[in-house]
């Protein structure tokens, strides 16, 4: 003779609830409890009847009590709280894209391939199986009920999007610290200067390169390497496979074929149908060059061509290096700062994230004599020197890549009291005051908890 | 009857005799009644309880007499490319003492983890989801245990599913359910950077669970990294989550998971991200330009909490700024929710699961069978890269 399962597992629930809440008035936390559970209770099962009889319009009222009621204290507060879920369904269409081609491939921009396994087409619908979470890749499908649901809603959804669970991704593990990294050089195929200029013109669109600095962009376009296609008919890519490289057309042509089953099947048919065709100055594959995704669509030579291949490898390396570099960099000069010297190495990192580089053509004026200080300047390359007015035969100092100036500019914005011009051309990383508190708050709370003295001592000729 | 008592006098016999094998048999009894007593109360730790040495909290070790036999596997929760999470009970336990006890056990095969090149993200799992186990808003690793062929995680079971499927049911959240929610991701999300340096990079609704009490649980700590204050580069998360330093691999940190609780936010208000494309280098051109459009019935406090997390700049970005968590739980969004109080589970949660009975599994899918053929762990593997698994 046991009790019900529900009834003890209730009462257990009930049990926490009194251990968690002591009350002087048991009687009424067991009724509040009880009812509270049959609200929630009543709230999912209506929901849930919403669902199956009416599709689409079951979002507004979520089951369960204010969250914010700990003890019921505000249910009137509720409705006015609704109103992002009662906004109306046009009134929202997409979140970003003014607008959604009809066509899934209809964007594609002439000869670009956008490897996007993501499609309707493909069963499953998530981003293939290259990704990794171990509890919650492979299950693309919601329960059952909420599948229904999720259908249902489809059209309300303008942009079609994947309802699905998403899978996680990832690329292959870089870390610029292990020893077999250290003296990598990003590889480089000699080109002329009338190729270099069309393949920076080929990636110039493509977001991923457009935010490279000029040494990384040298990097990226000198490690493109020269690939031949022989004849026609040779598949470059095949739609379903591991994505690897990335290609910009030299000369010839591709044409581009998506198979509705995300792969490529037997038969003359196999390919699927033609989306487009890639000539001379396009590119294609791109999302090879983020993680190892399968590939969207099939590639095929339609006559003898020329091709540009990046690995993935090679590009996030070239990245990466030159970030980590310029970090480090950033950092060793940070700690020969004495105002900065109390810094902890996380700070010294959060304040090396903020720093920006910036140029200047030789003879410049990168401080003027007399501007309120609100910069702190390192020197990255070239020659600087500080000069005060009528004497600028007599340099008061000069500056060495990893010298510094104007760092008093972050205590307060007394105005500068001497000018600072580049001697050669020069590159410097820069900080704001208001960069520096927004990050770590006062430099003065900063520098106190380290020597309150410190205040007095000025490193800076500026002064 | 009479049989029993024969037995167990003999069993008494036999452990006073004092041979290895009855002592490692009440060692595993004996652990495995400290696992069902845990489970009685799952009581969450103090933050000051949760940063000491795993071996000697409550949970996280790493046992060296647990055995697979000690659970009874009762249903798939989950799969994923090598690993495979078991609702289980305890098993053999003398008068179905403790059947009622449940837990939730990742079972991962060595040989696929290596094939996969997954050994140092499982590895990073382990030890992390060990150094953090007692949080109230983080899954409880209770302990870990390996075998020749395999490694173990036992879980605190999460009865309600994940939030992802009562999100996309809902289709999207109200105001007060997504700060429930939010609020209690910001304790977990300052508990891992500032108490432990750890970057969890793969924060969506997906994996995020709700408890027999409707808190959350955050599960699935695969990318979860200790980085303290370097930087890190390796490419991970979820498309529509990932931060623009991730895409432009400019070097990423704690600060990624500040950009994805943003568009958690924005998920939970409006039902699905702030950047979509059904091709995923579209997802991450306008990700890199960060420009998120709100609809018009958005409140101004939840753009506002939302324009910050999501701000491109790390710098700027909230949750990353001076004051780091702390300057979020400020954010006028949250200012219904006392924190204290929310930590110790005080607050009662939008959605409490009804269950049958502690082992109920009707908020979790179907799952097919196990597949039957198995690549052998081989002598050589098992040469070289056993040490890897030591801690476990």
């Amino acid at each position: 003779m046991s009790l019900p399962s529900d009834y003890t597992n209730e009462i257990a629930a009930l049990n926490r609830e009194i251990l968690k809440r002591p009350s002087g008035d048991i009687l009424q936390t067991c009724f509040n409890f009880f009812a509270r559970r049959l609200e929630s209770q009543r709230a999912e099962f209506l929901l849930s009847q919403r669902h199956s009889s009416q599709p689409g319009m079951a979002e507004s009222n979520f089951p369960g009590n204010n969250p914010f009621g700990a003890t019921s204290t505000a249910p009137n507060q509720q409705p006015a709280m609704h109103s992002v879920a009662e906004e109306e369904e046009h009134d929202f269409q997409s979140p970003t894209a003014s607008s959604f081609p009809p066509n899934v491939r209809g964007d594609a921009s002439p000869g670009t391939v956008h490897a996007s396994p993501n499609s309707n087409s493909t069963p499953g619908g998530t981003f293939g199986n290259f990704g990794f979470g171990p509890a919650s890749s492979n299950r693309t499908n919601p329960p059952a009920s909420v599948t229904a649901g999720a259908m249902a809603q489809q059209d309300s959804f303008p942009n079609n999007y994947n309802m699905n669970r998403r899978t996680s991704v990832s690329a292959e593990s870089l870390a610029p610290a292990s020893a077999d990294d250290a003296n990598w050089k990003a590889p480089s195929f000699p080109k002329t200067q009338d190729q270099i200029n069309r393949l920076r013109e080929a990636v110039s669109h493509n977001f991923l390169f457009s935010h490279l600095d000029d040494e990384q962009s040298a990097q990226v376009l000198g490690a493109l390497q020269e690939r031949k296609v022989p004849a026609k008919d040779v598949r470059v890519i095949v739609q379903g496979d591991a994505g690897d490289y990335f290609y910009v057309v030299e000369s010839g042509n591709f044409d581009i074929y998506l198979s509705k089953t995300g792969k490529v099947e037997s038969g003359p048919e196999g390919l699927g149908e033609k989306v487009a065709s890639s000539g001379p100055g396009t590119s294609f594959g791109e999302l090879a060059l983020m993680y190892n995704a399968p590939r969207a669509a099939t590639v095929v030579s339609t006559e003898p061509s020329i091709l540009w291949q990046l690995d993935r490898i090679t590009f996030r390396r070239i990245l990466m290096d030159s970030a980590f570099q310029r970090r480090r960099m950033y950092e060793s000069f940070l700690e020969e700062v004495p105002l900065l010297s109390s810094l902890t190495p996380y700070e010294r990192s959060k304040i090396a994230d903020a720093l920006e580089t910036v140029k200047y053509p030789a003879g410049s004026l990168i401080i003027r004599e007399g501007d309120p200080g609100d910069k702190f300047y390192i020197l990255e390359s070239g020659e600087a020197e500080a000069v005060k007015r009528g004497r600028e035969d007599k340099p008061l100092k000069t500056y060495k890549p990893g010298d510094y100036f104007g760092e008093l500019a972050l205590l307060d914005d007394k105005p500068r009291a001497a000018s600072v011009r580049g001697k050669t051309e020069v590159k410097v990383a820069t900080l704001g005051k208001d960069g520096f508190q927004r990050l770590l708050g006062p430099v003065e709370s900063i520098m106190r908890r380290d020597d309150p003295r410190k205040l007095e001592r000025s490193p800076d000729p500026l002064r | 009857m009479a049989p029993a008592v024969v037995q167990n006098i003999a069993s008494r016999f036999h452990r006073m005799s004092q041979s290895a094998a009855d002592k490692d048999y009440s060692a595993r009894e004996e652990e495995k009644q400290k696992l069902a007593d845990w489970e009685a109360n799952k009581k969450p730790l103090e933050p000051e309880e949760i940063h000491v040495d795993p071996q000697k909290k409550p949970v996280g070790h790493s046992s060296k007499v647990l055995r697979k036999e000690d659970f009874e596997l009762i249903k798939t929760l989950g799969t994923g490319t090598f690993a495979r999470v078991w609702l289980t009970k305890l098993a053999n336990r003398k008068n179905g003492e403790n059947n009622n006890k449940v837990f939730a056990l990742k079972i991962l095969r060595k040989v696929d983890v290596i094939r996969l090149k997954q050994v140092e993200h499982v590895r990073n799992e382990r030890n992390v989801l060990a150094a953090v186990a007692g949080h109230p808003f983080i899954t409880t690793m209770v302990a870990s245990f390996q075998d020749t062929e395999t490694l173990y995680m036992l879980l605190d079971y999460c009865p309600g599913g994940e939030v992802f499927s009562y999100l996309r049911r809902a289709r999207r959240f109200n105001e007060p359910t997504s700060q429930f929610y939010a609020a209690e991701i910001v304790l977990i999300l300052e508990f891992l950077h500032e108490q432990e340096g750890v970057a969890y990079r793969d924060l969506k609704p997906e994996n995020i669970l709700i408890d027999a009490e409707g808190h959350l649980k955050l599960v699935d700590f695969g990318f979860a990294k200790k980085i303290d204050n370097r930087e890190t580069y390796t490419l991970c998360g979820t498309p529509e989550y990932l931060a623009p330093e991730v895409i432009r691999n400019t070097g990423h940190g704690t600060a990624v998971d500040w950009w994805a609780f943003g568009i958690l936010i924005y998920e939970f208000l409006v039902g699905q991200p702030p950047f979509w494309d059904q091709n995923p280098m579209k997802i991450y051109e306008q990700i890199v330009e960060g420009k998120v459009r709100y609809p018009s019935a958005m409140s101004k406090d939840a753009r506002d909490i939302i324009g910050g997390l999501c701000t491109v700049d790390v710098t700027k970005r909230l949750g990353n700024i001076k004051g780091g968590a702390g300057t979020v739980k400020k954010h006028p969004w949250f200012k219904n929710i006392n924190w204290d109080e929310l930590y110790h589970r005080k607050m009662q949660g939008p959605i409490v699961p009804h269950l049958k009975a502690p082992d109920d599994t009707r908020n979790f899918d179907e799952y097919d069978a196990e597949p039957q053929q198995k690549e052998p762990y081989t002598k050589e593997m098992q040469e070289k890269y056993d040490r890897m698994f030591a801690d476990f």
